[in-house]
């Protein structure tokens, strides 16, 4: 009785508060991967049997190896997750620099901007560039799905960088070009090194955003060789409407590189959030 | 500091001048090229009557303001935008609350505290297409857990029909809409929290105020600036949103769960009404860019 006293005013009574309010938020994740190894008897029993009785793998061996469009799928969704990421990092570094040290005018502007990722809903774009790159010739191309996620990442990636770069003094590229730098290569050799937890957080931030794209998946994509699995998911679902556990199978697939990445990262996509959102 | 740092460097690099534009500008030319001409574009298109046949060839007759008065006299745009704003608000509403109730829940400290509450962001970084997913099931009717959940609480006498029922199908929306939103407040807010000095509840605990009114009078005053910047961060985003309410009802049945930007994706990528798409979209935008000025202005006035 003593130690569990003991135990309880260390905290380790809320901890199991905790881990409940964590348990019940998180159930449909639990529910999702636990309906993927179930027999179509077994995820329809009413009452739901919480904990499965035994495990079936046959669910995802269906639809990740016997269904050949879906690691496909999965090669998609990673190339356009990591063509957005380098596209917006490339693009936003220099800017998000010019933005916070050199002397400019124009900044309100651009500040403005910064908020369009916000405030674009993104079905605004998908007509224009569908028009644009059916012009250009180029419809049905990861490149047009990249062009378009940069559009809306690359404003908010801007306003993450930015004050990474401000709490770099001055004085450093000035340093460098006493030393006979140019401005650019200051920058690129002795500015953005230092700034890599910016584009560390900035980048995994653009890489879930990428990967967790429908809308740009569903209407400027259209052969199953480019389709990335957010609308390789959609498209099985439709088709497949009943069939729980293979839908949940193909979800979890859909999920875990995204979840695998946040694990890793986790504090990166904390400092993200509070970064983009809390103005200084 | 930074400033005289500034103005020295605007005297020396008066010569490096040009050459500091050139960060900007691929930046600045690929959103001018991938945004603000897109947008131009939309608004364009609103003033044309475009059909399929002529989306492609720019021929399109001009029409004026026709498809905005066909969006205002649309019988399925009123419900929609009254849709849209229900959504909002009680998305709003149970992700500040919820959020805020668990922020201050987590800035206890307790083994485990930090990471646990990290894991919450877990909804908040799988594609949404798999939680609404995942919620379609959760909400099936006959078999689905939450049903069963509400049934065995006593809540419910009959199975709720979520996604098929025009009355609930709108509140199934939402509710996986607050599950997805909660993560991102918790976050937000926890940060908030942490700004206030400790010092200061020990001076209320030492005068006597209960747990209760030290939130309300010595907490909830000092976030307010950071819970209105979540509010409205959250009203931004909320108000636009397609993901979830597509894929978990696709606006239905019969346009009961209908959100702005679902309605006119059908009008568009469904029934190719391209002018009016395009005016509905710009409408929503006008909206959405008001609420940023709005934004902009609250957190001006906050560091100022």
């Amino acid at each position: 009785m003593k130690s569990f006293m003991s135990l309880y005013k260390k905290g380790y009574g809320l901890s199991l508060v905790s881990l409940l309010l964590l348990g019940i938020f998180l159930f449909p994740i639990y529910w999702m991967v636990v309906t993927s190894l179930r027999t179509s008897t077994e995820i329809f029993a009413y009452p739901p049997q919480f904990i499965p009785n035994h495990i079936d793998l046959t669910y995802f061996r269906e639809v990740v190896f016997e269904n050949e469009k879906v690691l496909p799928y999965l090669r998609n969704s990673f190339l356009v997750g990591a063509g957005t990421t380098l596209l917006t990092l490339l693009l936003a570094s220099p800017a998000a620099y010019g933005l916070a040290h050199l002397p400019l005018r124009g900044k309100n502007l651009l500040l403005l901007i910064s908020l369009s990722s916000l405030m674009f809903p993104a079905i605004m774009l998908a007509t224009p560039m569908f028009v644009m790159f059916s012009q250009l010739g180029f419809t049905n191309n990861f490149l047009g799905l990249i062009i378009a996620n940069t559009a809306l990442s690359l404003p908010f990636a801007i306003t993450v960088l930015r004050p990474f770069y401000r709490s770099i003094p001055t004085e450093l590229s000035e340093a460098a070009r006493v030393d006979g730098c140019t401005t650019w290569t200051a920058f690129w050799r002795i500015i953005l090194p230092l700034s890599r937890p910016g584009l560390l957080t900035a980048g995994i931030f653009t890489f879930l955003f990428g990967w967790g794209d429908l809308l740009f998946a569903i209407s400027l994509v259209n052969s199953d060789n480019l389709r990335p699995i957010t609308a390789g998911l959609w498209n099985y679902m439709g088709g497949n409407v009943t069939k729980w556990n293979l839908v949940m199978a193909l979800s979890t697939v859909a999920m875990l590189p995204p979840l695998i990445l946040f694990l890793f990262a986790q504090r990166y996509v904390v400092a993200g959030l509070t970064a983009g959102s809390v103005k200084e | 500091m930074n400033e005289s740092n500034s103005e020295r460097g605007a005297k020396r690099s008066v010569t490096h001048h040009w050459s500091d534009y050139l960060f900007i500008a691929p930046a600045a030319i690929f959103l001018l090229l991938f945004m603000v001409f897109p947008l131009i574009f939309n608004v364009l298109m609103s003033f044309r009557d475009v059909q399929a046949s002529t989306l492609l060839n720019f021929n399109a007759p001009w029409v004026g303001l026709a498809n905005y008065n066909k969006v205002f006299e649309n019988p399925t745009f009123w419900p929609t935008v009254r849709n849209t704003v229900v959504f909002t608000a009680l998305s709003l509403l149970f992700q500040v609350g919820l959020g805020l109730a668990l922020a201050v829940f987590y800035t206890r400290n307790f083994p485990g505290a930090t990471y646990m509450r990290g894991l919450f962001l877990i909804a908040w970084t799988i594609p949404v297409v798999v939680s609404a997913a995942v919620f379609r099931w959760l909400l099936d009717a006959e078999t689905g857990v939450i049903n069963y959940v509400l049934q065995s609480l006593g809540l419910i006498k009959e199975n709720i029909q979520w996604l098929a029922d025009a009355r609930y199908s709108l509140l199934a929306t939402i509710i996986v809409n607050i599950w997805l939103g909660i993560p991102f407040n918790l976050v937000l807010l926890v940060a908030a929290l942490q700004t206030v000095p400790k010092s200061l509840y020990e001076a209320s605990s030492i005068d006597g105020a209960s747990r209760f009114q030290t939130f309300r009078f010595v907490t909830l005053p000092l976030i307010l600036p950071a819970l209105l910047s979540v509010v409205m961060l959250g009203l931004i985003y909320t108000f636009k949103v397609f993901d979830v309410v597509y894929v978990t009802t696709q606006g239905g049945p019969l346009d009961a769960s209908q959100v702005i930007s679902t309605l006119a994706y059908k009008l568009t990528f469904s029934q190719f009404r391209f002018g009016e798409g395009a005016a509905m979209l710009n409408l929503l935008f006008l909206v959405l860019f008001v609420l940023s000025l709005l934004y902009l202005r609250s957190v001006n006035r906050e560091s100022a």
